[in-house]
């Protein structure tokens, strides 16, 4: 069994390195993931990385507590929102736009995730599908305000105006890669520290591997479901913040949903079986996947498509498995 | 073994089945011969195997090794439907019925057979559904929806669907544990019947009392193998028990601890009723610190609602709750816990343990924000593991550590991780909801120490189970329920099977 797993992997490593065609697609993968001019695609899959694991961790800390908050994008999309009405318009000291755009975008992002849950728990919508529909009116709405009332016409595409020059999150030297990633991995490191280490952490797991066991013990689990909603979508508003403040310096219509962030997110921390410490990895996964495609794309004509057909096969997989929400483990 | 005399009369005959599931060798060569006109009784502990006997007979299991011989044919059925066309019929201990069909519909199901234009004639099928229950003597309302009838009648609606499919093997597994015990003799007497026109009667059970009094021939099963096959009129209840266990397990010695005082009183306590139940209470009860209250009832007379509504996890319609002289009537699970409650609650594996988790995890349950397993929002993993290896000292959990996942447990280790989180720190009352069911007898033997040490102790304990030994052995008093109301209250001395069980029935004691 050990050996036969490891055969198919091992031949089409053989079959990439000894055949010139294959061996082509890949070196051009490597270089659309982590090569390039300055080394500027490296950059770029980091950068897309960062997005995939603010979205990835807000949906750990929902499914961690037994919630299927498929929210993301909607709370994604209103924390992108709420950080450019910040930005652009609040008549705000410089230094005090970003703490404010932080506050605005969680708030935003919490508030729209609490909201599913209470759909869930006071009108009976089964939050999978009550999150999963809340989406809409978010991507809408923030459509339609980066169309009509808050268009940058002069720009000719539906975007908002430019976040203030002295406001925008940095970028390292001589990358494209912004300083949001810095917001991203302390997100994540503190919700894999606190999964273990803390009293909430353990509540949240408690509930949800045996909701009735939580209850039973005398958890608060009415509250522990709305702080675990808040927090995941909070999550999500904060990383719509970082994009709108560091790559895009604006909210541009459909830079938050088209990449499928929230999707992938979901489809990462699936992969990782729902444990936190894997969450990271799963995450630079499917960035180098994604910028990897684009370098196919470029070097071969295989086009960047491949990588959403290999993010749904993974999805089959992982649901084939039985590595669904039912079977994960505790730590 | 007694049993050469009747060879040739074998109807069919399991010859040493073996089996593993992973690592667990769950059949050890296992031999088990069915004959007509008797009532055979399969005992054993939880985990010997009966099941997966039973389920190798049905064609539901592949065996690794073993043979199968039905009137000198070999060879396993093929499936479930294979074994039910041969006349083999299993009653299983959750019934599988329609609650919102008819009796009819449930017995015909299956074999109702499409005649002209894929039309069901129910008339046909009625009277010779009819016809079947008059030779044998039930009297089931057809057309009554099946949710509308009590439990020993849907019993009998199972019955009756082997019966009208003709099964000349009828296997029941652990039929008694919904029935009252005249309906329990009644049961039998109606096996017996089916015994007597030639048919194979199997009746899984764990209670011996049963055996001794209704069956011909008892096998044992212990660890996946027969440790023994007796004929009934040979042996003795005390032999049957040495064979389940392997060893002999001495009787509960109880004593009384009841003190002076009231630790816990009920007054018109009504439970709030869910969508569908019916109404639970008012319950009146007062009791001593150091006593325990035995509640018995036939399965679903309320014993759930109360104990939720006990606990806080059912609000009480009205009516109030007091311990130790404080109204906790609109207090919530932890606020209760903080005043002395401990609660073993009936569903392990989903209200009393996180299954996924691992023991440590599960024993500080409830005290995870307190010390010393918590400083502040931050949890003490150190003391958490202690408490865990402690647990595993004092409780003899078989376990390889305190971060092993509950789930590779056996049920009595699991069930002493409940018992011994929920005993630390010396709770003032215990409501222990079949805290004993579905563990080994060593097992229960150590929780109802345990319970009975938690009394000596101080401790009030409300002792809800389905096992009148149990509830006989351990009770200072004893609460029968019936549809929701203490149909009576009987003090130990009082306590006698007939009387017990004239209660649950909803007579008067």
């Amino acid at each position: 069994m050990s050996r036969a797993r490891w055969i198919v992997p091992l031949a089409a490593l053989a079959a990439i390195a000894l055949i010139p065609d294959l061996r082509a697609i890949a070196l051009g993968f490597l270089d659309g993931a982590f090569g390039g001019r300055n080394m500027f695609n490296l950059w770029s899959t980091v950068s897309r990385a960062s997005i995939l694991l603010g979205m990835a961790v807000g949906v750990l800390v929902a499914f961690r507590a037994g919630l299927i908050n498929l929210g993301g994008e909607g709370q994604l999309v209103l924390g992108g929102l709420a950080a450019a009405l910040v930005g652009i318009y609040a008549p705000l000291p410089v230094w005090a736009i970003v703490p404010a755009a932080v506050l605005g975008a969680m708030l935003a992002g919490g508030l729209w995730g609490m909201l599913a849950l209470w759909l869930d728990r006071g009108l009976k919508v089964p939050l999978l599908v009550g999150s999963l529909l809340l989406n809409y009116p978010a991507g809408y709405f923030a459509s339609w305000l980066a169309s009509h009332p808050l268009r940058d016409v002069a720009s000719g595409i539906a975007q908002t105006h430019r976040i203030d020059r002295d406001a925008r999150l940095p970028r390292f030297d001589g990358t494209i890669l912004d300083y949001g990633i810095f917001f991203t991995v302390a997100v994540a490191l503190l919700v894999i520290l606190a999964d273990r280490y803390s009293v909430f952490g353990y509540r949240l797991r408690m509930q949800g591997l045996a909701p009735g066991f939580a209850r039973a013990q005398g958890m608060p689990t009415g509250r522990l479901g709305y702080q675990a909603l808040f927090l995941s979508g909070a999550i999500a508003g904060l990383t719509g913040f970082t994009a709108v403040f560091g790559f895009a310096q604006r909210y541009v219509d459909g830079m938050l949903t088209l990449p499928l962030y929230a999707w992938t997110g979901i489809v990462a921390v699936l992969l990782a079986g729902i444990v936190p410490w894997r969450v990271p990895i799963a995450a630079a996964l499917f960035a180098v996947l994604a910028t990897g495609a684009g370098g196919m794309e470029r070097v071969a004509g295989i086009p960047r498509e491949s990588a959403q057909i290999i993010t749904g096969l993974v999805i089959l997989w992982l649901a084939g498995s039985g590595r669904s929400l039912m079977r994960r483990r505790g730590e | 073994m007694a049993a050469d005399d009747s060879r040739q009369a074998a109807l069919c005959r399991l010859h040493r089945i073996d089996k593993h599931f992973g690592r667990t060798h769950a059949l050890r060569g296992a031999s088990l011969e069915l004959r007509p006109g008797e009532v055979l009784a399969l005992v054993g502990e939880n985990g010997a195997g009966k099941t997966t006997l039973m389920n190798v007979l049905f064609g539901l299991i592949a065996p690794d090794a073993g043979g199968f011989e039905l009137e000198g044919r070999e060879g396993f059925f093929a499936d479930a439907a294979d074994a039910i066309a041969h006349g083999f019929g299993m009653v299983h201990q959750h019934f599988m019925l329609f609650d919102d069909m008819s009796v009819l519909e449930n017995v015909v199901i299956g074999a109702e057979g499409p005649g002209r234009l894929g039309r069901i004639d129910l008339a046909a099928r009625a009277a010779e559904v009819t016809e079947v229950m008059r030779r044998f003597g039930f009297h089931l309302p057809l057309e009554t929806r099946v949710r509308d009838l009590p439990v020993a009648a849907r019993q009998q609606i199972e019955i009756v669907k082997l019966l009208y499919r003709e099964a000349r093997v009828v296997i029941l597994d652990e039929p008694t544990a919904v029935l009252t015990p005249q309906e329990a003799d009644a049961l039998f007497s109606m096996l017996r019947g089916l015994a007597g026109e030639g048919r194979a009667v199997v009746v899984i059970t764990h209670k011996l009392s049963e055996v001794m009094t209704h069956a011909d021939r008892v096998v044992v099963m212990r660890g996946g193998e027969v440790a023994g096959e007796r004929r009934v009129a040979e042996t003795s209840a005390a032999e049957i028990a040495r064979l389940m266990v392997g060893r002999d397990i001495a009787p509960v010695e109880k004593k009384t601890h009841a003190g002076t005082g009231t630790r816990l009183a009920l007054r018109g306590l009504l439970c709030a009723a869910r969508e569908g139940e019916r109404q639970v209470g008012p319950v009146d009860l007062d009791l001593r610190p150091g006593e325990i209250l035995g509640i018995a009832g036939v399965a679903g007379s309320g014993q759930g609602p109360l104990v939720e509504t006990l606990v806080g996890l059912r609000p009480a319609e009205s009516g109030r709750i007091e311990l130790d002289g404080q109204d906790i009537t609109r207090a919530n699970v932890a606020a209760r816990r903080a005043a002395g409650l401990a609660y073993m609650a009936e569903d392990r594996m989903r209200s009393g343990l996180a299954i996924e988790a691992s023991l440590a995890e599960n024993a500080v349950a409830g005290r995870e924000a307190q010390p010393p397993f918590a400083r502040g929002p931050l949890r003490a993993l150190g003391a958490v593991a202690d408490f865990g290896r402690d647990l595993i000292a004092r409780y003899d959990i078989r376990a390889t550590g305190p971060t092993q996942r509950v789930a590779q447990l056996s049920g009595g280790n699991k069930q002493k991780i409940v018992v011994g989180r929920e005993l630390s720190g010396t709770p003032r009352l215990i409501v222990a909801h079949n805290p004993c069911w579905g563990v080994d007898i060593g097992a229960i033997r150590f929780i109802q120490d345990q319970l009975l040490a938690a009394a000596e102790a101080g401790a009030a304990v409300i002792f809800v189970s389905s096992e009148l030994d149990e509830l006989f052995a351990l009770s200072d008093r004893l609460a029968v329920l019936y549809d929701g109301q203490v149909q009576a209250l009987l003090d130990r001395g009082d306590l006698e099977t007939g009387r017990v069980g004239r209660a649950m029935a909803g007579a008067a004691a």
